[in-house]
């Protein structure tokens, strides 16, 4: 790798792996800029229909409740509303939802409204249909539901309990999925081991990305076809259609998904198919458009939390020169009143079972359940995040606890450099990385060498100064077959993107992806590779903005999560545009009368390598296989429309011993934060972070640094004010901004940010997917937090009053049995 | 002086007039994208909190969610559809995009008013400055790092690193 | 966020608007908006009638007595206030409107508007009984004046009743005043605040977030076990809420009742 020189002032850091002759690497200008920055971006809800109609849900006041019963009359009554939907119809007219668990999971039923009774305090009741947004919301008020409340459930704990109410009377249970997990052999690391660190208790606190644009949607019916189209901005359609079509009775392609500009996802709109299901059920009855806009309280309230885990008898054996050995924990999931995308969340976690470290001995007992709060989705950093941060909460107890230092601890227990790519105890493969070079620079950039300076100047101002780091893995690119080991009867291994290019009859590049983009540049990057390889410039490339399923560019896992464009979209525009690229050189061959070997791609022209001046500008290629054909031979396949399937190389996995290769590529992020604690109020402020990433090779420079700080903004939330609490009725007591503060411009550290290029050994481009980030702030602040109490953190989220709590209680809950 | 619910009103926006029959009760929020099919300005919340609305009212900064649109009668409006001309941008549009101070450009057209109306009153701000002016305005993608630099850009000034 | 049917006027003068408000039983005036929207929006509250006062001349501006009295038109914004050269006779007014929320807030929303909805966690109800404020109401039968200590009755609600207005916020003159707050991030919403003022006498400190009105406490001096001590002995009941237990909203009293009466002092000396 080369080291890129850095003026002493700019605290970035930058180590770049070669730097190729092209676009890709290179910060290119954004396509997606123009339209955005004058305000001509085209999301959900600046589409219009004429004669549309404006839903609005009736949503339970309860957070458990049986529906005694639904009267609409009076709703119907008022002028200008156009119609309802009640769960009896929904019932009726559509089958539950497709459940991935296995028994009792298996049997809850998820219906697109609320059948027989409500789980959760916002879930929709009713939907009601008028000429305005405000007359629907008035008309709602008159829809007269009669609940008789039952106990609610608002702990993960409590749902196992004897006794407890079950919220899914089919289930029989409140739990959605349980096993065992346990790799190498852990009693016998224990035995060895010289200490045994003991952790009563952790909690993952539940928290989301809150999205700035809520979800939403404007489906037309076609009568004459039956095909909805939804014009919206669901993130992950080929799941979506998987779940709904069979729902609504209907082939898959009766279901066309259309987006275009999204505002930020995060992961929160992966599972928005039951209420696009009552609007088509809508849009079908009423014979009209129908819109639904998500309004802020109702994202917060009943669409999409992150996973919220505890942690139980955490173990871990230690060697004393501060080697641990692996961990054992019962670790218990609350995924809210439906699980929809779960149970995989039960496995999701498994990409990076050991974190950062080389632990061979890991043993997790693990239960997902049900609760009367908001339902879950894979919300940024999914199922990763919560155990990477039980991982890192072990490192710094752990540390404490036996007295070792928190960075020479992580360094012992790293996987190194040279041991990649390296295989987990799972079977999971990290492809490559250098995290105690990242954790070196991140304490650069921080001045880790004047931290006691800093601690003192802090004391002088009557301030507790903190000091603590979160190293995390990105991993991305999922195996579907992860599923099979959660339940063996499911049909899903391996993973897929689509992309299409072709070359038009004025020699226009005309790029469509099969992904969702939300911010993430897909327009921009896939211009970069596809200028690479064909010789022209990102300006010459169109790409297409959003997802359409009539483009037939997706296939069934198509959409953008999990960190993967990178890998998987990049990679199918970049298989794409290869065939393209030799049906143009085949083409202009066949003109030119020479090989194809002799022809080249350069300066938006195919032309005789060595004889420029035998030459056909792409134009002119694409005019003659598209208006002036004749005489080219008809036996020779081109079409000069490409489309092409990424697959990544995964094999199935062993369900027995619950191994396998779960991900393709994993991303790094070491971060490290000074916090300053008032110990007299426990308020606090971040007031110094540094971010050091290495996501490989980076396509577009600047869009990876903007993820970086995207995701750090959300982490530093997470771990300070954003905290989805309940009351013991489950209302939701943080609904809106006010409650549920999230960063802003004001509240943000000044950043340090540094990166490094390992590139991945199994990706096309040797870039690895990124942007999730796993939640390293979290990690970060919950440690500095700790250094600055001396006291041990075991909340992910701690608002002021934790940390006061904290301050004023002993410290417990913590044991070390030594030999 | 009689109460109404609905009244006929009056405004300029980026130039052009406009005059409607509006309800009381409609936000000027809701007229500006519904009614005047300027859906540049965008909604992030319910209770204004996220700025994603602002607008500039007779040149005051505001969040158009927190206000009718009978309130804004008379009024000369300015929404991000109004900075630049002829599909040109202007200075801070083009300092966004070159210091990639947008990603999924929901909170954009906010946040480049709120820059407008900064720069306007105060041409060289300093960093604090800055973010306070886009206090006002949440972002979920970019930790305002970019946001901050590109104002920094537009006006002239050293971006910080 | 869709608010529901209601009927808006907007009235010409200040008598207008007060017979509008005697006038229609459900009538609310609308200032800036920055509360009453947002109520209006969750459907928490749904006036009949708005009155809005915004452009009325009478209720804007502020004036500088040559006894150093600040009188403050209801209707003057935030950011009014933050750059008047008026208030800055009284500096903590403008150091303590520049914390609240945002520009655009500050840009619309008042300091009538703000008294008058007493949301127990604003700013400045705890700020004007600490300065010792006067309160002018004006009604249907005339004018009347009342001490902001007294002007607080509960939570969204004051003395300025159905068909009443409050038209200006009289300051007396002093300069010795603290703020101390402990907000959930840079200028969000307060979890306690407190005001302290040394002008007239014996310390006068007003502890808001904490009560439905602010609770003045008066201790014997401005030393720092006083004010804890009077704190203390004032039997403080606050909310427990997602942000705060009563125990810690108690705690933070005491504390943040200590800091502004240390800035006070300051500026004093």
């Amino acid at each position: 790798m080369t080291e890129t020189t850095v003026t002493p002032e700019r605290p970035l850091v930058v180590e770049e792996t070669e730097t190729k002759p092209g676009f890709v690497g290179q910060n290119v200008p954004r396509k997606e800029d123009r339209r955005l920055v004058q305000g001509q971006g085209v999301f959900f809800d600046d589409v219009k229909r004429h004669g549309m109609g404006y839903v609005h849900f009736v949503r339970s006041p309860y957070g458990h409740a049986k529906i005694r019963s639904i009267d609409v009359a009076r709703a119907l009554e008022v002028g200008g509303v156009y119609g309802t939907l009640t769960g009896d119809e929904v019932a009726i007219l559509t089958d539950p939802f497709f459940e991935l668990s296995t028994p009792p999971g298996a049997h809850i039923k998820d219906y697109a409204l609320a059948v027989g009774k409500v789980r959760h305090v916002g879930e929709p009741v009713a939907a009601v249909v008028a000429s305005s947004r405000e007359l629907a919301r008035d008309a709602a008020e008159l829809v007269e539901v009669e609940y008789e409340p039952l106990p609610a459930i608002v702990d993960g704990e409590a749902a196992l309990a004897e006794g407890a109410p079950i919220l899914h009377e089919d289930a029989g249970s409140n739990v959605v999925w349980s096993g065992l997990f346990d790799w190498g052999d852990f009693e016998a690391a224990k035995a060895e081991a010289d200490h045994v660190v003991r952790i009563e208790r952790l909690h993952f606190d539940r928290f989301s990305s809150t999205p700035l644009e809520c979800a939403g949607c404007l489906v037309e019916y076609n009568r004459g076809t039956g095909q909805w189209t939804m014009y919206c901005n669901h993130q992950m359609p080929g799941v979506g259609a998987i779940w709904m079509a069979p729902a609504l009775r209907v082939g898959i392609d009766k279901l066309r998904f259309v987006t275009q500009d999204i505002g930020g996802a995060f992961g929160n709109k992966i599972c928005l198919h039951p209420q696009f299901v009552a609007c088509c059920l809508l849009a079908r009855k009423l014979g009209r458009p129908i819109q639904w806009t998500e309004w802020r309280t109702d994202q917060h309230t009943a669409n999409a939390h992150g996973n919220e885990r505890t942690f139980l008898d955490v173990e871990v054996p230690v060697r004393s020169d501060g080697t641990m050995l692996g961990f054992s924990v019962r670790a218990i999931d609350d995924c809210g009143a439906f699980p929809r995308y779960e149970p995989l969340g039960c496995i999701i976690w498994a990409q990076v079972t050991p974190g950062c470290y080389r632990w061979r001995n890991i043993r997790v007992d693990f239960t997902q359940v049900v609760t009367n709060k908001s339902p879950v989705s894979p919300n940024r950093g999914y199922s990763r995040m919560q155990h990477l941060w039980l991982t890192e909460r072990i490192v710094d107890i752990v540390a404490r606890e036996l007295g070792l230092d928190p960075v020479e601890v992580r360094k012992r227990n790293y996987v190194q450099r040279e041991e990649m790519p390296y295989t987990t105890p799972n079977g999971c493969v990290y492809d490559s990385g250098d995290y105690a070079r990242c954790l070196d620079i991140a304490l650069e950039l921080i001045g880790y060498d004047r931290l006691e300076e800093r601690r003192r100047d802090a004391e002088a101002r009557g301030k507790l100064l903190g000091f603590g780091i979160g190293s995390t893995l990105d991993s991305g690119t999922n195996n579907f077959g992860q599923s099979t080991l959660l339940n063996p009867e499911l049909q899903f291994s391996g993973n897929n993107e689509v992309a299409t290019v072709k070359l038009d009859i004025f020699g226009e590049i005309v790029v469509t992806l099969g992904t969702v983009p939300q911010g993430q540049g897909h327009e921009t990057t896939a211009a970069q590779v596809v200028a690479d390889i064909l010789g022209c410039t990102p300006d010459d490339v169109n790409v297409r903005p959003g997802h359409d399923s009539y483009w037939n560019s997706h296939a069934g896992l198509s959409g953008t999560y999990a960190s993967q464009f990178a890998v998987t979209g990049l990679g199918a525009v970049k298989g794409a545009t290869e065939k393209l690229a030799a049906e143009m050189r085949k083409l202009a061959s066949l003109v030119l009368g020479c090989s194809e070997d002799d022809i080249e791609l350069a300066e938006s022209q195919a032309r005789i390598k060595g004889n420029p001046e035998a030459a056909l500008p792409f134009m002119a290629l694409g005019a003659i296989l598209n208006a002036n054909n004749a005489g080219l031979p008809t036996d020779v396949d081109i079409s000069l429309n490409a489309r092409y399937m990424y697959r990544p190389p995964f094999d199935l996995p062993d369900k027995e011993r619950k191994y396998g290769n779960l991900t393709l590529t994993y991303a790094t992020q070491i971060h490290a934060c000074l916090v300053e604690v008032d110990p007299e109020t426990g308020g606090y402020e971040i007031v110094d972070y540094a971010a050091v990433d290495d996501c490989g090779k980076r396509i577009h420079p600047q869009i990876v640094e903007g993820q970086v700080h995207g995701a750090t903004a959300q982490a530093l939330g997470a771990a300070t004010h954003e905290i989805f609490a309940y009351d013991e009725d489950g209302n939701l007591l943080t609904p809106n901004f006010y409650d549920y503060h999230v960063p802003h411009a004001l509240d943000m550290p000044p950043m340090r940010n540094g990166y490094i290029e390992s590139e991945s050994p199994f990706t096309p481009l040797g870039a690895k997917g990124m942007g999730e980030g796993g939640g390293a702030g979290i990690h970060a602040v919950c440690a500095a937090l700790s250094d600055a109490l001396g006291k041990t953190v075991t909340r992910s989220c701690n608002p002021y009053h934790r940390v006061w709590e904290l301050m004023r209680s002993e410290d417990r809950g913590v044991t070390v049995e030594s030999r | 002086m009689t109460p109404e619910s609905s009244r006929t009103i009056t405004v300029d926006v980026n130039g052009v007039s406009y005059e409607r029959d509006v309800e009381a009760r409609k936000l000027l929020i809701h007229f500006l994208r519904d009614d005047l099919d300027l859906t540049g300005s965008h909604v992030g919340c319910d209770t204004g909190n996220c700025g994603a609305c602002s607008v500039l009212v007779d040149g005051v900064l505001l969040k158009s969610c927190m206000l009718l649109a009978v309130q804004a009668d008379g009024a000369s409006i300015r929404t991000v559809e109004g900075l630049g001309s002829d599909g040109e941008l202007d200075a801070l549009q083009q300092a966004f995009s070159d210091h990639h101070a947008l990603q999924c450009g929901y909170c954009t057209p906010g946040m480049l008013v709120s820059a407008t109306w900064l720069l306007e009153r105060n041409p060289r701000p300093s960093e604090e400055e800055i973010r306070r002016a886009i206090q006002g305005n949440i972002c979920r993608c970019t930790g305002y790092v970019n946001i901050v630099r590109a104002i920094q850009a537009a006006s002239g000034q050293e971006v910080s690193e | 966020m869709l608010l529901r049917e209601v009927e808006y006027a907007r009235p010409a003068s200040v008598r207008d608007a007060v017979r509008l408000l005697a006038e229609h039983d459900g009538a609310r005036a609308l200032a800036g908006g920055q509360t009453l929207v947002n109520v209006m929006k969750a459907r928490a509250a749904s006036p009949d009638v708005l009155v809005d006062l915004n452009g009325l001349d009478e209720l804007e501006g502020i004036e500088l007595g040559s006894d150093g009295t600040l009188e403050i038109g209801a209707m003057t914004t935030y950011t009014e206030i933050v750059e008047s050269a008026e208030a800055r006779a009284r500096p903590i007014l403008g150091e303590v409107c520049a914390q609240i929320a945002d520009v655009q807030v500050r840009n619309r929303g008042t300091i009538g508007g703000n008294v008058c909805s007493n949301d127990p966690t604003n700013h400045l109800p705890p700020l004007m009984v600490a300065l010792g404020a006067t309160m002018t109401i004006r009604g249907a039968d005339g004018e009347r004046t009342v001490p902001a200590e007294e002007f607080f009755l509960g939570v969204y609600m004051t003395a300025a009743g159905p068909g009443e207005l409050l038209t200006k916020v009289t300051i007396p003159a002093g300069k010795g005043d603290g703020f101390a707050s402990l907000p959930i991030g840079r200028d969000g919403t307060c979890i306690v605040n407190v005001a302290a003022s040394l002008d007239g006498g014996a310390p006068r400190v007003a502890i808001g977030c904490v009560d439905a009105v602010p609770i003045l406490v008066r201790p014997e001096s401005a030393e720092d076990d006083a004010v804890r001590g009077a704190v203390r002995a004032a039997g403080l009941q606050p909310p427990d809420d997602v942000h705060a237990s009563a125990e810690y909203r108690r705690h933070l009293a005491e504390v943040l009742a200590a800091r502004a009466v240390r800035a006070a002092k300051e500026r004093v000396s």
